[in-house]
C-alpha cells in the first residue's frame, strides 16, 4: 500500500490516552433499560389487555413530548436524547394500573419529566427517580382514579380465555373463598375480567389484624381464603399495576440488565433479601384472642405446615417489590455510586417497604421507600468512599 | 502451580481494575519475526531527550553493525550503536514518538549485515558499566538502565520485581519473550538482583498463560526467584499496583516505588540487558508488537532501531487505511503525531487502527464505574472539575498525584468524559504552579 500519507488523520494535535473505549455508551445503557422495561410491558399487555397498551403509550408519548417542550422552552439540549424520557414514561406506565383514566399517565409523565428531571438540570443531576416522583404525585391527585371502580379495595385481572384482547372494564367481583386460582376457576358469564383484592392490600389488612381468625388458625384464613394461589402471583395473574404483578417477567428483565452489566446484582439481592428478612421478623397484629403482636411470623407452623415461609414469599411476589428491586431502585443517577453503597441503599429500601406495608398508610410503599432512600444517597456516598492508595485516611 | 491454585486462580490481586478484552490471540501464538534492515534507517543519536551524545561518524562513512555511532557526552547518558552495516548518508534530525525531534543519522544498509565481534568483557568491568557501555535503556522510568540501578542501590532497595504482566490489550511482546528465551531472562534477573543486593527477586507473570508460568517455574527452580502468577486484571502492570499486590506496600503520595524499597523493572529492559550482559551485544534492536484492526499480519517483530514506523507497518501489511497509530498500549500509549516517526529503544508496540474514536461527552450519570475500577481508589468523576479551576486544596492535589495514569476511567466511562486526560492535565499544571510558588518564595 504505497501512498503519499500512510496515516489518514483529520487533526494532527496529540490525542490523549486512552485510545480505545469500552464501547458502553449512555445510549447503550438506556436502550438496554428500555428493552428490559419492554419485556415487562409486553407481559403486562398480555395480562391486562389493550387498556394497558393505551396507558403505557400515553405515558411514553407524554414523557417524550414534555421533554421536547421543556428543552424548547428552556433552550437546553435534550441531554441523553429522548431515550431517557421514553424510559421514564415507560417505567411510570408500568407502575400504573391499566384501568386509569387517560389523563392520569399524561399528568404523571409531565410531572416526572418537568419536576422530577428537568428542574434539576436535566439528565445526570436529579435526586429522586423521576418516574416515581410522577407516580406518587398521581397517587395523591387521583387516589380514586387509580382503581377506577367504586369499591376501592378491588381491582380487575383478565379472566382465562380473554388474555390480551379482553376488555378489562367488563369485570365482575368474585368470591375469594371459593376461588381456585386463575386457571382453576370458571369464567363467570358476561364478564371478561374478575375483580379481586390486590394481594398487597390483603397482606396490609392481615397486618392490621382485620382478617378473622379461624379458631386457633391465623395464617390459614389468609393464605387459603383471602389470597390467590402463590403460582398466580409468580406469573402475574393477580390485579395490580401493569408491570408490578408479573414476577417472572421482571426477574427475566433484571437478569438481562445484570448480564449486560448495567445493573449490579447486589441491588436486587440486597433489596429482596432484606425485605424477606423484614417480613420474617417484623410483628403482625394478631386477630386471635386478645390481640397483641406476633413477632417472627416466619416461624409459624399451623396444622403441621410451615405457613410462615409462604407468608414471606407472598410478601416478595405480591407486587411492587420485584419491579422496584429489578427496574426502579437500580437507576444509576438516583442510586449511590459504589457497589457497597448500592447494597446498603437497596437493603434499606427493602426494610422500609415491608415496614410501610405492615404499619404505614401510604399506597405504593415500595415507591415511597425508594424515594425516601434516594434522599440519603449523598450521605451514603460520603460514608462509602474508597481508601486512596498511599493516603492514610 | 498446584492443582488448587490452578482451579482457584491467582491468590493475590488488588481492589479495583477490570478485565479488558485482551486482543492477543492474533499475536501471542506467533513466534517473533525478524525484520531485516532493507531500507534507510533513521537512527536517533540520543536514546531519549536530554541524554546528550557526541556523534562519532561523518557523512559518507562506512560503519559495521554494532559499531558505536555516538558516545555519551556525560556519564548519565547512553551511547548509540549501528544496527547493521552500511553507509551514513546524512546527519539530520529524526522524529521519535515519545521525544519529538532528536539529532539523528541516516544509515543506508549495504545488505551484507556485517557485525563487529562481541565487545570483550573483562571481569573487572562493573555491572552498571556493562549496561551503560551497551546502551541499555529502561522503559518504565524512562532513564538509562544503569542510572536506574544506581538510584535503586542508593535508595537501599531490598526487593526486585520484574514486570512481565502485560495487562493491556494487544500487547504480547513480553509474553513471546518469556516463551522464547526464558533461560536468558532468568539468568539476567539473577544478575540484576545480585548487583542490587536485593534479598528477594520476583517475576510477575500473567496467570492466564499457565504453560508459560510452568515453564518459568521450571527455569527458576533452584534460583532465588519467586514466580508470582497474577491475574490479567488491568492495570496490574502498573508498578504501584504491583507493589501493593505482591508486597502489600503502599507508595506514599508523590513518591516512587523506590521509596518503599522496591525496584520494578519491565521485562523489555531485562531482555535488553540480557544481550549486553551475557553476549556483550549492544542494544541495536527491539521487539515490537504490531497489531490493531488495520494490520494484516499482526505479530511480534524484532526490529532494528531507527526503522521508520511506516516501513514496519507495511512489513506487517495494512488491510485498511490507518486513521490512528499508537505507540504503546491502547490505554496508555501515545498517538503518533507525525508520519516520519521511527522505532526507538523503548518502543514496545505499534497499534494501527482504522478508526479513531471521537468521544462525544455528556454529563456524568453517576454510574460509579470509574470509582469501582480505579486501581488506587480515586473518584475520577469528582476530579474532572479541577482542571477548570485555578487552584485546588492540598487534599485534591494529593489525590491528583496518586493517579497512575492507567486511563481506565476514561475507557469505561459511558458518558465518554475525558477523565484521565483531564486529571493528567490538572496534575501537570498544578504541580508546575506549586514549583513556581516554591521558587518564587525562596
Amino acid at each position: 500500500m504505497k501512498q503519499e500519507h500512510w496515516i489518514v488523520v483529520e487533526d494532527w494535535p496529540a490525542r490523549p490516552a486512552p485510545h480505545r473505549s469500552s464501547g458502553n455508551t449512555l445510549q447503550d445503557i438506556l436502550h438496554a433499560w428500555l428493552l428490559a422495561a419492554g419485556i415487562v410491558a409486553i407481559c403486562g399487555t398480555v395480562l391486562f389487555g389493550t387498556a394497558a397498551i393505551v396507558t403505557m403509550v400515553l405515558a411514553v408519548a407524554a414523557a417524550v413530548s414534555s421533554d421536547l417542550v421543556f428543552s424548547l422552552v428552556t433552550r437546553r439540549p435534550v441531554i441523553g436524547g429522548l431515550s431517557h424520557a421514553a424510559l421514564t414514561g415507560l417505567l411510570l406506565g408500568l407502575t400504573l394500573p391499566a384501568t386509569v383514566y387517560w389523563y392520569v399517565p399524561i399528568i404523571g409523565s409531565a410531572v416526572a419529566i418537568v419536576f422530577g428531571k428537568g428542574l434539576f438540570g436535566g439528565l445526570g443531576h436529579y435526586i429522586w427517580q423521576p418516574a416515581l416522583v410522577g407516580r406518587v404525585l398521581v397517587q395523591f391527585l387521583f387516589p380514586q382514579q387509580l382503581s377506577l371502580f367504586i369499591a376501592l379495595t378491588q381491582s380487575p385481572i383478565l379472566a382465562p380465555g380473554h388474555l390480551l384482547v379482553g376488555d378489562i372494564r367488563q369485570a365482575r367481583a368474585i368470591d375469594m373463598g371459593t376461588y381456585q386460582g386463575w386457571s382453576g376457576s370458571r369464567t363467570p358469564p358476561l364478564s371478561e375480567a374478575w375483580l379481586m383484592e390486590r394481594p398487597v392490600q390483603t397482606l396490609r389488612r392481615f397486618a392490621e389484624g382485620e382478617i378473622k381468625a379461624d379458631g386457633d388458625l391465623v395464617y390459614e384464613p389468609l393464605l387459603r381464603d383471602s389470597l390467590p394461589p402463590w403460582r398466580d402471583t409468580v406469573f402475574g395473574l393477580v390485579p395490580g399495576g401493569i408491570g408490578e404483578t408479573c414476577t417472572l417477567a421482571v426477574i427475566v428483565a433484571g437478569l438481562y440488565l445484570i448480564y449486560r452489566g448495567y445493573l449490579r446484582w447486589q441491588v436486587p439481592v440486597a433489596m429482596l433479601g432484606s425485605a424477606a428478612l423484614a417480613a420474617a421478623i417484623l410483628p403482625v397484629e394478631m386477630a386471635r384472642g386478645a390481640g397483641g403482636y406476633d413477632w417472627l411470623p416466619v416461624l409459624t407452623v399451623e396444622q403441621g405446615r410451615a405457613l410462615g415461609l409462604a407468608y414471606v414469599l407472598y410478601h416478595l411476589t405480591a407486587g411492587q417489590l420485584m419491579l422496584g428491586a429489578f427496574l426502579l431502585a437500580g437507576d444509576m443517577i438516583a442510586s449511590p455510586m459504589r457497589v457497597r453503597g448500592q447494597a446498603i441503599f437497596a437493603a434499606a429500601v427493602g426494610v422500609l417497604t415491608i415496614f410501610m406495608r405492615l404499619y404505614g398508610i401510604l399506597e405504593g410503599e415500595c415507591y415511597w421507600a425508594i424515594l425516601i432512600m434516594n434522599s440519603f444517597v449523598a450521605m451514603i456516598d460520603r460514608r462509602t468512599k474508597r481508601a486512596v492508595l498511599g493516603m492514610a485516611m | 502451580m498446584s492443582f488448587w491454585s490452578n482451579v482457584l486462580g491467582p491468590r493475590r490481586t488488588f481492589e479495583g481494575g477490570c478485565f479488558l478484552p485482551d486482543q492477543k490471540a492474533a499475536t501471542a501464538r506467533r513466534p517473533i519475526e525478524m525484520v531485516a534492515a532493507d531500507g534507510p534507517l533513521h537512527i536517533p543519536l540520543q536514546a531519549a531527550r536530554g541524554l546528550a551524545t557526541i556523534a562519532e561518524i561523518a557523512v559518507g562513512e562506512h560503519v559495521l553493525g554494532g559499531q558505536r555511532l555516538a558516545r555519551p557526552a556525560e556519564p548519565d547518558s547512553l551511547p548509540v550503536h549501528a544496527p547493521t552495516s552500511g553507509t551514513i548518508t546524512a546527519l539530520t534530525r529524526v522524529w521519535a514518538p515519545l521525544d519529538g525531534y532528536l539529532p539523528g543519522a541516516v544509515l543506508e544498509p549495504d545488505g551484507k549485515n556485517q557485525h563487529l565481534g562481541p565487545t570483550p568483557t573483562w571481569e573487572s568491568e562493573s555491572f552498571v558499566f556493562q549496561l551503560a557501555r551497551h546502551g541499555v535503556m529502561c522503559g518504565a522510568p524512562r532513564r538509562p538502565a544503569h542510572r536506574v540501578i544506581q538510584d535503586a542501590v542508593a535508595a537501599g532497595v531490598t526487593e526486585l520485581i520484574v514486570n512481565a504482566v502485560e495487562t493491556e490489550p494487544y500487547l504480547s511482546a513480553d509474553l513471546r519473550t518469556l516463551v522464547e528465551e526464558p533461560g536468558r531472562l532468568i539468568d539476567t534477573i539473577c544478575d540484576v538482583a545480585d548487583a542490587l543486593g536485593a534479598h528477594r527477586a520476583m517475576i510477575a507473570l500473567p496467570f492466564r498463560h499457565r504453560r508459560v508460568v510452568k515453564r518459568i517455574e521450571a527455569e527458576a527452580t533452584g534460583r532465588h526467584i519467586e514466580v508470582a502468577p497474577l491475574s490479567e486484571r488491568y492495570p496490574q502492570c502498573q508498578p504501584t499496583v504491583l507493589v501493593k499486590t505482591l508486597l502489600d506496600r503502599e507508595v506514599p503520595v508523590g513518591e516512587s516505588v523506590l521509596d518503599v524499597g522496591v525496584l520494578v523493572l519491565p521485562l523489555a529492559t531485562i531482555r535488553a540487558a540480557a544481550g549486553a550482559l551475557l553476549e556483550g551485544r549492544p542494544v541495536i534492536e527491539t521487539v515490537v508488537t504490531v497489531a490493531g484492526d488495520a494490520v494484516d499480519h499482526a505479530g511480534n517483530y524484532r526490529v532494528p532501531i531507527g526503522t521508520p514506523m511506516r516501513r514496519l507497518a507495511e512489513r506487517a501489511g495494512l488491510l485498511k487505511p490507518v486513521a490512528l497509530a499508537v505507540v504503546g498500549g491502547p490505554l496508555t500509549g501515545v498517538a503518533i503525531g507525525r508520519e516520519e516517526a521511527v522505532v526507538t529503544t523503548d518502543t514496545t508496540a505499534l497499534l494501527l487502527f482504522s478508526a479513531a474514536e471521537q468521544p462525544k461527552p455528556v454529563p456524568c450519570i453517576h454510574c460509579g464505574w470509574c470509582i469501582e475500577d480505579c486501581p488506587v481508589g480515586l473518584d475520577p468523576s469528582s476530579l474532572i472539575h479541577v482542571e477548570a479551576e485555578r487552584t485546588c486544596d492540598e487534599m485534591t492535589l494529593a489525590q491528583l498525584r496518586v493517579c497512575v495514569d492507567c486511563g481506565l476511567c476514561s475507557h469505561v466511562c459511558p458518558a465518554q468524559l475525558p477523565l484521565s486526560a483531564s486529571i493528567k492535565r490538572a496534575r501537570l499544571r498544578l504541580l508546575r504552579q506549586a514549583e513556581e510558588a516554591v521558587t518564587a518564595g525562596s
